[in-house]
C-alpha cells in the first residue's frame, strides 16, 4: 500500500477491521517518548492537571477583563431597545431614518484572541439579553445570499436552543425550519421578499411560542417573553474581511425593515473605527447609528496573565528568565497576541514534562515531600546527575558529600529541604522586580521611587505571602520609619530642584555633577547613613534570597530553560535553514570532506549546494547553457582525479540530472 | 560662488548616477540550448540515468534521518495535544513522512494527500474525507457546505479520529488563500490530527494570523538533502523533452498572465468545449463562430486581433487547430475534461 499513483492525489487508509486495536492514548504516546519509563504515567497525568488549572486560571481572568466591556455593551443594547419598545421621539425619529443602533467594537489587531472573546461575548448576549445572536465571518459570506442562510441558520439554531426543553416547541420549530428553508430556496431571486419572510418568520416565532407557553403553563417563560420582542443582535466578527458589497447590501436591506425588527449590529474591528467609514460609502454609514467600545489592550492582557500565572506561587513550574525572554519578544516583535504567549507556555509545559525525568516533583509542596519519599533509586541517581547538585555536593563536607552520592534515604532528607528553600525563593519572585528598583537607587536618588518600592514591599506581603520571612516584616517597619525621614529630606531637596528646573539641560547637568562631587566629599549626612544602610539591607537580602535560579540546589525541577527548543518550534525559520544547508552542508552532513572554507566552492558537497552557489555568483538573469557548463566544471574537477577513464559523454548524461530538479 | 559650484557638483553627480544606471543592460550570455553537445533528454532515460547514479553521502543522510525518526513518538504526543505538525528543510520530506506513516499509522485511519501532485485540489481532499473515511454518500453544492459537514460529523462523533499527511502544503495547486483556509479550518478540528512539510521559501506567507492560529502549527526542522524524486516528476523542465498534455497547473499559471480579454477568449472556448463533451463527433469550434461570440462578449474587436490571441495560445500548446473535411478552420483545447471542468471552477473562485 503506497501513496502513488498518476491520477489520483489524496489517498485514504482504513485498518482492516480485525487489526484495528484499541486506539493508543496521549499518555501511552508520552510513554514511548520519554527518556525514563518508571513514573511517566504520573508525570503524564501532573502534566495534565497543571496545564487544565492554567487554560481555566487564564480563561478566568480573560472573562474578568472583559467584564467591563460587556457590562457597556449591555447597558447599550438595553438602551437602544427600551427606545424601541417605547417607541419614544428618539426611536421615531431613527425610524423615520431608518438608522441601525450599532456597536463598533475596537479590539486591536491580535486576530487570534478575538476569538475567544466573541464566544463569551455571544454567551454573555445570551444569558443576560436576547436568545437571538448571530456570530458572523467573512469567511462564511461571501456573498449576501450565503450571508442570509448562515444569519438565518443560526438565529433558528439559536431559537432551539434557548426554547426546546418541550417536545412540542421542538417539532414546530423543525417544521417551522423546514418551511423556512424551503421559502429561502424558493425566494433567492428577490432578496428582499426573501428577508421579509424571513423577519416575519423570526416575528411570528416568538408568538407562537407564546401560544404555546399559555397552552402548558410550565415553570419554563423563555426570556423573548420577559422582553416582549427581544434584540436580534447580528455580530461581524471582522469587519476588515467582509467585502464592502456584501456588508453594503445587508445594512441597507436591514433598515429597510428596521421598523418591524429590532435589529442590533456589532462590528468587530481590528484596527481603528476609521474603516467603517472606508468600507461603506456615506449613503450606507449614515443608515447607521454607531457607538464605540475600546476593549482592553493586549499589553495589559498579556501583563495580568503574565502576573497571575507565571509569577505566582500557584502553579509550580516556572520559566527561567530566557525563556521567558522569548515568550514575550514573540509577542512583542511579532503577534501581539495572548493565545500564541498561552500556547508557548503550554509547549513549555509539554516539554519540562517530556524531557525532564525530575518533573515528577515538579508539584505542590505537600505533594512533593509524598513524592519524594518514594523516589525510587534510579530517580535518585538522576538527581545526582544534575549539575547544579553536583555544585552543591562540592560545597559540602567530605563525609556528607559520600553519604549524599551512596544513600538514598539522606539524599531525601536533604531534597526535601532543597525544595523547601527553592519554594521560598520563587514565593518571593515579585520582589525582584521591587528590589531591582531598588539598587538603582545607588545610581539616581530618586525618593520617589523608593517610596513605590517601598509601596509594593507593603503591598505584597500583605496580600499575597502570609509566611513569609520574619526579617523582611522588620525591614518593613524600618522603611516606614524612613518614610519619614525622606520626607523631610525631601524639603531640603526641594529648593535644589526648583534650581534644576530653572536651568537648562547643559547646566543640569552641571549642577548634578556638582551636586554627586558635593555628596561624595560631605560627611555621610544622616540620610545618607539611611540609605546606605537601607541599601546594604537590601543588598544582602537580595543576596540570600534572591540568588538566580540557576544557582540554586535543583532548580532544575521546577525552572524550565530551553529557550531554544521552544524558539525553533514556535518562530522557526526556514529561509535560513534552508539557506545554511545549501551554503554549509557540513553544519548538516557532519562528514570530514565537507569542511571548508565560507566562500569558495568545494567540488565535494551535494550537487544541488553547487548549482545554488553558482546560482548565487550570477546576475539577476541566470544563461542556463552557461550554468550548466560551470557546474559540469566544477564536478569534473571533483570526478578528475578519480575517474578519468569514463568517457566524457558518459559523464555530461549524468551531469545534466541535477538540473531538472531545479524548478524552473 | 560656491553655492552654484556645489550644486553643479551634485547634479553632476546625481546625473552621473542616473548614467550609470540606465545604460546597465544586464548582460547574458546569448548561448542556447541548442548549442549544448548533448541533445535533450526524454523522461525515461533520465529516470535511467538518475537510478545508476548513486546518492552522495548515503551515510551521513541516513544518520540524519534516524534522528529525525526519533521525533517521531513525540510528534505523536504533540499532536493529539492539540497542536498541528511541520516540517521544513531542505530535501524531500516525502520518505520521512511515509516512514512515519507506516511505523506509527499503521492501525489508524489515515489520509495522505500528495500536494505536489499537479490536478490535485482542496475539493478532492474533501471529497475523499467525506466519502470514504466517513462514507457518505451525496454531492455537496459548494466546499464550505462540505467543511461544514465533516466539521458537524467529526464534532458530533468523538470516536472518529482522523490523521492527515499532506507532502507539499505550498504547492502551486493548494497555497490558494481558499484552499489553505479550508484546510486551516479542518486542521483546527480536535479530532483531526495534521502532519505536513512545506518546501518553497516562502511559504509561511500563506498564513496570515487567523489562519496560523487555526493551524496551531509546531515547527521541526527536518533537513534531510535526499532528492525531490517524487516532487519534481510532475515539474517541467527546458532540459527535458516533455510528453503528455497539460496539468492544471500547468494551464493556470500559463493563463495567470495572460490579460483579461485573452483569458475571457479561452473561457469561452473551454465552456464550448465543455458544453458539446458528449458529443463524439464535436469537430472543435470553428473560426468564424468563435469570432462571432468573442464579438458578442465584447472580447475582441477584429478579426486580427483574434488571430493574434490564438497564435499566442497556440504557442504556449493551449489550442490545437484541425482542418475539418469542409476546409473550416476548428478550434480545439487538448486537456482532458475533467481538467478543463477543475480550470473553470478555479477561475470562478479566482473572479
Amino acid at each position: 500500500m503506497s501513496a502513488r499513483s498518476l491520477s489520483k492525489g489524496c489517498f485514504v487508509f482504513k485498518p482492516s477491521p480485525k487489526k484495528r486495536k484499541v486506539s493508543q492514548t496521549t499518555a501511552d504516546y508520552f510513554r514511548e517518548g520519554s527518556s525514563d519509563l518508571e513514573d511517566s504515567e504520573l508525570r503524564f497525568a501532573t502534566c495534565q492537571s497543571l496545564w487544565k488549572q492554567v487554560k481555566s486560571e487564564t480563561e478566568e481572568i480573560e472573562e474578568e477583563l472583559n467584564e467591563q466591556l460587556f457590562d457597556n455593551l449591555v447597558s447599550f443594547l438595553r438602551r437602544s431597545h427600551s427606545a424601541f419598545q417605547e417607541k419614544t421621539t428618539e426611536w421615531t425619529h431613527r425610524m423615520k431614518s431608518r438608522e441601525i443602533p450599532t456597536a463598533a467594537l475596537v479590539l486591536g489587531v491580535n486576530v487570534t484572541d478575538h476569538d475567544f472573546t466573541f464566544r463569551s461575548l455571544s454567551e454573555f448576549l445570551q444569558n443576560s439579553v436576547t436568545p437571538y445572536v448571530a456570530l458572523l465571518e467573512a469567511k462564511d459570506c461571501p456573498g449576501i445570499k450565503k450571508l442570509m442562510q448562515k444569519l438565518l441558520g443560526q438565529l433558528m439554531n439559536c431559537c432551539v436552543d434557548v426554547d426546546s426543553s418541550e417536545e412540542e416547541d421542538y417539532e414546530q420549530v423543525s417544521h417551522n425550519r423546514i418551511r423556512c428553508s424551503m421559502t429561502s430556496l424558493i425566494s433567492w431571486h428577490g432578496i428582499q421578499s426573501f428577508l421579509f419572510c424571513c423577519l416575519l418568520f423570526i416575528n411570528a416565532h416568538p408568538m407562537a411560542l407564546k401560544r404555546t407557553d399559555t397552552e402548558t403553563p410550565g415553570k419554563k417563560r423563555t426570556s423573548s417573553r420577559h422582553w416582549l420582542s427581544p434584540p436580534v443582535v447580528v455580530i461581524f466578527k471582522d469587519m476588515e474581511s467582509f467585502t464592502t458589497k456584501v456588508l453594503q447590501d445587508f445594512v441597507v436591506i436591514s433598515s429597510q425593515h428596521i421598523g418591524e425588527l429590532p435589529l442590533v449590529l456589532i462590528f468587530g474591528i481590528a484596527t481603528s473605527p476609521m474603516i467603517i467609514h472606508s468600507l461603506l460609502p456615506h449613503s450606507v454609514s449614515s443608515l447607521l447609528c454607531i457607538e464605540l467600545f475600546q476593549s482592553l489592550s493586549c499589553k495589559d492582557h498579556l501583563s495580568t496573565i503574565i502576573d497571575k500565572v507565571l509569577l505566582t506561587t500557584q502553579f509550580p513550574l516556572k520559566l527561567s528568565e530566557k525563556v521567558l525572554q522569548v515568550l514575550i519578544n514573540i509577542f512583542l516583535y511579532h503577534d501581539f497576541s495572548v493565545q500564541n504567549f498561552i500556547k508557548g507556555f503550554q509547549l513549555c509545559i509539554v516539554e519540562h514534562f517530556h524531557s525532564n525525568p525530575l518533573s515528577i516533583l515538579c508539584c505542590q509542596l505537600e505533594e512533593a515531600k509524598m513524592r519524594v519519599n518514594s523516589l525510587s533509586h534510579n530517580q535518585c541517581e538522576n538527581i545526582r546527575r544534575l549539575p547544579s547538585f553536583r555544585r552543591y555536593v562540592e560545597s559540602q563536607v567530605s563525609e556528607k558529600q559520600i553519604a549524599l552520592l551512596t544513600a538514598d534515604s539522606s539524599l531525601k532528607i536533604r531534597e526535601l529541604h532543597c525544595a523547601c528553600l527553592e519554594n521560598r525563593v520563587w514565593e518571593t519572585e515579585e520582589y525582584e522586580s521591587s528590589l531591582q528598583l531598588a539598587r538603582m537607587l545607588n545610581k539616581s536618588d530618586l525618593v520617589t521611587m523608593l517610596q513605590k518600592c517601598v509601596e509594593i514591599l507593603v503591598s505584597s506581603p500583605g496580600k499575597e505571602f502570609d509566611e513569609i520571612v520574619e526579617k523582611l516584616k522588620e525591614f518593613l517597619t524600618q522603611f516606614q520609619k524612613l518614610e519619614e525621614v525622606y520626607q523631610e529630606r525631601d524639603e531640603t531637596v526641594s529648593p535644589q530642584k526648583e534650581l534644576q528646573k530653572k536651568t537648562d539641560l547643559y547646566h543640569l547637568q552641571k549642577t548634578l555633577l556638582e551636586l554627586k562631587e558635593s555628596r561624595r566629599s560631605k560627611k555621610l549626612t544622616k540620610f545618607e547613613m539611611l540609605r546606605f544602610e537601607v541599601v546594604d539591607h537590601i543588598d544582602s537580602l537580595v543576596r540570600r534570597y534572591l540568588v538566580p535560579a540557576d544557582h540554586k540546589t535543583l532548580h532544575e525541577i521546577v525552572y524550565f530553560n530551553a529557550a531554544s527548543v521552544l524558539r525553533e518550534h514556535l518562530n522557526a525559520a526556514p529561509r535560513i535553514a534552508l539557506h545554511t544547508a545549501l551554503n554549509n552542508p557540513y553544519s548538516y552532513l557532519k562528514s570530514e570532506a565537507l569542511k571548508s572554507d565560507g566562500g569558495s566552492i568545494s567540488n565535494k558537497a551535494p550537487d544541488i549546494c553547487i548549482a545554488y552557489k553558482l546560482h548565487l555568483e550570477c546576475g539577476r538573469l541566470i544563461n542556463l547553457v552557461d550554468w550548466l557548463e560551470a557546474f559540469s566544471t566544477v564536478v569534473t574537477a571533483a570526478e578528475g582525479p578519480t575517474a578519468q577513464a569514463a568517457s566524457s559523454d558518459q559523464v555530461d548524461d549524468v551531469i545534466q540530472y541535477p538540473f531538472p530538479f531545479l524548478p524552473q | 560662488r560656491t553655492l552654484t559650484k556645489k550644486k553643479d557638483k551634485m547634479s553632476n553627480l546625481v546625473e552621473e548616477y542616473f548614467e550609470a544606471h540606465s545604460s546597465s543592460k544586464v548582460l547574458t550570455s546569448d548561448r542556447t540550448l541548442q548549442k549544448l553537445r548533448r541533445k535533450r533528454l526524454d523522461q525515461q532515460t533520465l529516470r535511467d540515468l538518475l537510478q545508476k547514479s548513486s546518492l552522495a553521502y548515503a551515510a551521513e543522510i541516513k544518520e540524519l534521518n534516524q534522528q529525525y525518526e526519533s521525533l517521531f513518538s513525540k510528534w505523536m504526543l504533540q499532536l493529539h495535544l492539540g497542536f498541528n505538525i511541520v516540517l521544513y528543510g531542505l530535501g524531500s520530506k516525502h520518505d520521512l513522512l511515509e516512514k512515519f506513516r507506516t511505523s506509527l499509522l499503521q492501525d489508524s485511519v489515515h489520509l495522505v494527500v500528495n500536494g505536489y501532485f499537479p490536478s490535485i485540489t482542496v475539493k478532492s481532499v474533501l471529497n475523499s474525507i467525506t466519502e470514504e473515511v466517513l462514507d457518505h454518500i451525496g454531492t455537496f453544492r459548494s466546499p464550505l457546505d462540505q467543511l461544514e459537514f465533516i466539521m458537524k460529523r467529526f464534532k458530533e462523533d468523538s470516536s472518529l479520529e482522523l490523521y492527515v499527511l499532506i507532502h507539499n502544503l505550498d504547492s502551486q495547486m493548494l497555497r490558494g488563500e481558499r484552499s489553505q483556509q479550508i484546510l486551516a479550518q479542518l486542521s483546527s478540528l480536535p479530532s483531526i490530527y495534521l502532519i505536513a512539510s512545506i518546501d518553497h521559501i516562502n511559504a509561511p506567507l500563506m498564513w496570515d494570523q487567523a489562519k496560523q492560529s487555526l493551524y496551531n502549527w509546531l515547527w521541526y526542522e527536518t533537513t534531510t538533502f535526499s532528492p525531490y524524486v517524487e516532487e519534481t516528476s510532475y515539474e517541467n523542465s527546458l532540459l527535458v523533452q516533455q510528453s503528455g498534455s497539460l496539468a492544471l497547473s500547468s494551464l493556470m499559471h500559463v493563463l495567470h498572465s495572460l490579460t483579461p480579454n485573452a483569458r475571457g477568449i479561452f473561457r469561452l472556448l473551454a465552456q464550448y468545449q465543455l458544453e458539446n463533451k458528449d458529443n463524439p463527433s464535436y469537430p472543435g469550434l470553428s473560426f468564424q463562430d468563435f469570432y462571432q461570440q468573442c464579438r458578442e462578449a465584447f472580447l475582441v474587436n477584429s478579426d486580427l486581433t483574434l488571430r493574434a490571441q490564438l497564435t499566442e495560445f497556440r504557442d504556449h500548446k493551449l489550442i490545437r487547430t484541425k482542418r475539418g473535411a469542409d476546409g473550416v478552420e476548428y478550434l480545439l483545447i487538448p486537456v482532458d475534461d475533467s481538467t478543463l471542468t477543475d480550470f473553470l471552477e478555479k477561475e470562478d473562485e479566482d473572479v
